[in-house]
């Protein structure tokens, strides 16, 4: 039998949560180890290896050793995969990019003296591929269980993962949820990337956007829409930012 | 017919309801509140009916067509393995209003056509309809306008309320049986008939939208403003969210998909609904999108209502019920307003466009998404891209094609993909197709040895008609992968037994660059051939390689052909090639004399059904899977998506 792949799934500046997701596979975990070598979980395993096929990474980028470190990773690995929204579109993380690193640390951390400690030594959020070549995208916050499973499926099997195109609207409408709009909430599903099964409108909650917009916030389409709902652009900007701060559209090919 | 009519009281009928739900034989179904809208749901008790609603957010065709579908189960370590899933759950659906009923049976007609969709037809056998007169009216409902408002047909049973009684209209033998077994009825009395009239005129001034033309004159509105400038206007606000299809009880295409478990030892290829106004939609295997522009697949979801499928099947496909217009959040999707707003300008094109629509003979039976195991032989590379494959079936019988027809190949796994058939027709089970590595399947099947197994549909669609061509000139013009069909109708007609019915045969072909040149024994056999002119041309050629023929496009070939041997009117010339072809031979095969009607194409679109079933492959009304891919350059002119 052909030798396994060796994977190992890494994390910067995030929750983990995403790495919860793979965990949280329960039973299918084993069906993930009969096609695959985990070398390296810090969530769930003391064993570490250095080398290693895969890299499934999650997080965002905040500092030169953040940098370093994912180089190192990128040189090691022949495939890199981008856990979550921090990892494929530096997600909430970004929020912070709306002030200078200065500004931030020093609303944060005031007087503290922070001079020399690398730790405390952050740039602007990036998202993994600002700093390297990313092979796969898996989207959301956290990750969707099953987009998980396909995309690693679609790479075991050496074919193009599946991954929509087309607003979480879709998903949405095939659950039979009442729309947030027709619920007086504000949503960003028609802008949004689907694949989450629509999770937050059918249990009520208005899409924030975390797997990325497919559509420009400020297209005649939306401004339409805002204005027909009595929504400002303000109103839309807002809520884009809570993901997708500084983000343009997705493109296509991502 | 003069239906039975019977009436129930309302505690009766809440009874029955509950009696359904006890005998355990049903899934009994109902209409029942969500928030402040309704939803077709289980139901645990008659309590939970709320057959006073409007209108349901999605339509019942979910009971049908659900969202998600496993078609079948397959195993990725066994050579062939695969088991269809086809559902078994008797249902009974109560509170189903006429408009869904009507659109159910609009539904039957595309599903239950010569080449039957097994699992719609299942379902449809296995449930029992219950419908019920409209009470209330949902504020974008215009049923009344499009005559859907009441219906004497498609129902089991339907209820009317007419006060502290329902009256029930006994629509099929299963219906009656249901209330024989299960409910107390009274026969109707005049006045109750009378009641029931009443009930359904009441209703008809709660509606507030009403469309301003008849049914009949959608059509005719909508052609002589294809072009119109409303399109874009809309289209600009459109979020491309395919909201509209999603809740429409009378769309109806998906798509289908292969999932695999995690351990790689087994998959289901599953459907799901998919919507024309999104845009991968019609995206082909090697990237190219028919409809691009959002103006086109909005204008394209209005004519397929309200033009294509009336050409089709005689009856507007749309039945009022307002769910789109509800639904659109630019509230662009309602077509009462389209309609409307479209009824107040002067045409601006008044072209009389008919859209073709040829139906050709079904050759396969059964289970039309089930593909038959058969098994690579050889596979010859003819460069890095293109590989020819010799495929048999397994079950050696004939494949029984046409030329120009196609197969649909599976990959367990990893889907399926349309091929022509580049083997001339003959009673044997072992066919040929050539691959170029551009998608997941294509790529995949590369990766395959000889002695691997596939899946096989077909031969599908509409080859050409070769009888048809005795006695005639024949010129055939390839491009690029267009080789593939056209070998098979050139090694046909060359054929010792075929080659005196016809005359001169000329045979033009291009590639883009020396090595993309495929078939070349053949092009060698044939132009050692008396009576048959041959000739090549590549686009260009790098410095490493290594050509003496002619360099330019295909049209640099026609100055070529010996004009004298041509009588144009005499001559049928078949066309296959890339999209952008087509164009420019046809100008050059006007020029030498040729009629339009002597000219054939084969086209290529996302044949993903292959059973003109999945929506995917429409050109304007035209199913290329089944109409084509071979039409008549004559009529396909007509079409304005076609080229």
């Amino acid at each position: 039998m052909k030798q396994k792949p060796r994977v190992a799934v890494f994390d910067f500046a995030d929750c983990e949560g995403c790495e919860l997701e793979i965990a949280d596979l329960e039973e299918e975990i084993l069906d993930l180890i009969e096609i695959a070598d985990i070398v390296s979980f810090r969530e769930v395993m003391k064993e570490h290896s250095d080398s290693y096929d895969i890299a499934i990474v999650e997080g965002s980028i905040m500092r030169p050793m953040d940098e370093k470190r994912l180089r190192s990773i990128r040189s090691r690995a022949k495939i890199l995969i981008a856990l979550g929204a921090c990892a494929t579109m530096g997600g909430v993380n970004k929020i912070r990019n709306q002030w200078m690193p200065d500004e931030v640390k020093n609303e944060v951390y005031g007087t503290a003296n922070l001079k020399g400690n690398e730790l405390f030594d952050v740039f602007q959020t990036k998202a993994l591929n600002e700093v390297v070549p990313v092979d796969y995208y898996i989207y959301g916050c956290p990750i969707d269980r099953d987009e998980f499973k396909s995309v690693i499926t679609a790479i075991a099997l050496g074919k193009k993962p599946d991954i929509p195109r087309y607003p979480v609207c879709v998903e949405c409408k095939k659950n039979e949820n009442i729309c947030q709009f027709e619920l007086g909430a504000f949503c960003l599903g028609p802008i949004t990337r689907a694949g989450c099964k629509a999770i937050c409108p059918t249990h009520n909650s208005p899409c924030e956007g975390c797997r990325g917009l497919i559509k420009k916030a400020d297209t005649e389409c939306v401004k339409e829409v805002l204005e027909r709902y009595k929504l400002s652009y303000e109103d839309i900007r807002r809520r884009c930012t809570m993901y997708n701060y500084g983000r343009k559209e997705c493109s296509y090919d991502e | 017919m003069k239906q039975l009519i019977k009436t129930i009281t309302k505690k009766d009928f809440s009874t029955f309801v509950n009696m359904l739900i006890k005998d355990g034989s049903y899934d009994v179904v109902g209409v029942q509140a969500k928030g402040k809208r309704y939803v077709f749901d289980l139901l645990e008790s008659a309590e939970e009916l709320r057959l006073d609603y409007d209108v349901t957010i999605l339509p019942p065709k979910k009971y049908f067509l659900p969202q998600y579908e496993m078609l079948l189960k397959f195993s990725l370590q066994k050579p062939f393995e695969r088991k269809e899933t086809i559902a078994d759950i008797p249902r009974i659906i109560i509170g189903v209003h006429p408009y869904d009923i009507i659109a159910l049976q609009q539904t039957d007609r595309h599903y239950l056509d010569q080449q039957q969709d097994t699992f719609y037809k299942k379902r449809r056998e296995n449930t029992i309809i219950i419908g019920i007169d409209i009470q209330n009216v949902s504020e974008r409902s215009f049923a009344a306008s499009m005559k859907t408002n009441t219906t004497e047909s498609g129902f089991d049973l339907l209820l009317t309320d007419i006060g502290s009684t329902y009256a029930v209209t006994i629509g099929s033998e299963k219906g009656n049986n249901l209330l024989k077994k299960y409910a107390t009825m009274k026969d109707a009395s005049s006045t109750d008939l009378n009641k029931i009239k009443a009930a359904r005129i009441a209703v008809l001034k709660e509606y507030k939208q009403k469309v301003k033309i008849e049914k009949k004159d959608w059509s005719p509105l909508l052609v002589a403003n294809y072009n119109h400038a409303i399109w874009e206007e809309h289209a600009d606000v459109c979020m491309e969210c395919s909201s509209c299809t999603m809740v429409c009880p009378t769309c109806f295409c998906y798509d289908v998909k292969d999932e695999v478990s995690l351990n790689l030892q087994q998959g289901n290829r599953t459907r799901t609904w998919d919507g024309c106004m999104l845009k991968d939609f019609t995206k082909v295997g090697s990237g190219e999108v028919f409809r691009d522009e959002v103006k086109e697949r909005y204008r394209h979801r209005f004519f397929r209502k309200g033009n294509y499928l009336p050409e089709r099947y005689g009856f507007v496909a749309c039945v009022g019920c307002g769910r789109c217009g509800s639904a659109c959040l630019p509230d662009i999707a309602d077509p009462c307003n389209l309609i409307n707003e479209l009824a107040h300008f002067t045409s601006e094109d008044d072209t009389d466009r008919y859209f073709i629509k040829e139906e050709n003979e079904v050759l396969e039976k059964g289970i039309i998404h089930v593909p038959r195991s058969a098994t690579i032989k050889k596979i010859t590379p003819f460069n890095e891209l293109d590989s020819l494959f010799e495929i048999e079936l397994d079950d050696k019988k004939p494949l029984g094609h046409k030329p120009g027809q196609f197969v649909e190949v599976s990959v367990f796994g990893y889907g399926e993909a349309p091929f022509g058939i580049s083997t001339p027709p003959g009673n044997t089970p072992i066919f040929e197709i050539m691959v170029r590595q551009v998608g997941n399947v294509t790529k995949k099947l590369c990766a395959l040895q000889p002695g691997d197994k596939v899946g096989i549909r077909g031969p599908l669609g509409n080859g050409f008609d070769v009888k048809s061509f005795e006695g005639k000139t024949l010129l055939f013009t390839s491009g690029g992968t267009g080789m593939v069909p056209m070998r098979s109708i050139i090694n046909h007609v060359l054929d010792s037994k075929q080659r005196d019915k016809f005359k001169e045969i000329i045979i033009l072909y291009g590639a883009k660059r020396p090595k993309e040149i495929t078939f070349m024994d053949d092009v060698d056999r044939w132009k050692k051939i008396h009576n048959v002119q041959c000739e090549l041309t590549v686009d260009r050629c790098e410095a490493s390689e290594c050509w003496g023929g002619c360099t330019g496009l295909i049209t640099t070939l026609f100055p070529k052909i010996q004009a004298d041997k041509l009588d144009s009117k005499n001559t049928i010339a078949v066309v296959i090639g890339p999209p952008v072809m087509y164009k420019y031979v046809i100008k050059c095969l006007q020029t030498l004399g040729i009629p339009d009607d002597n000219i054939y194409v084969s086209l290529e679109r996302r044949m993903k059904c292959g059973v003109a079933k999945c929506g995917h492959c429409q050109i304007n009304g035209i199913y290329v899977c089944k109409e084509g891919p071979v039409f008549n350059y004559g009529k396909l002119k007509q079409l304005p998506e076609a080229f």
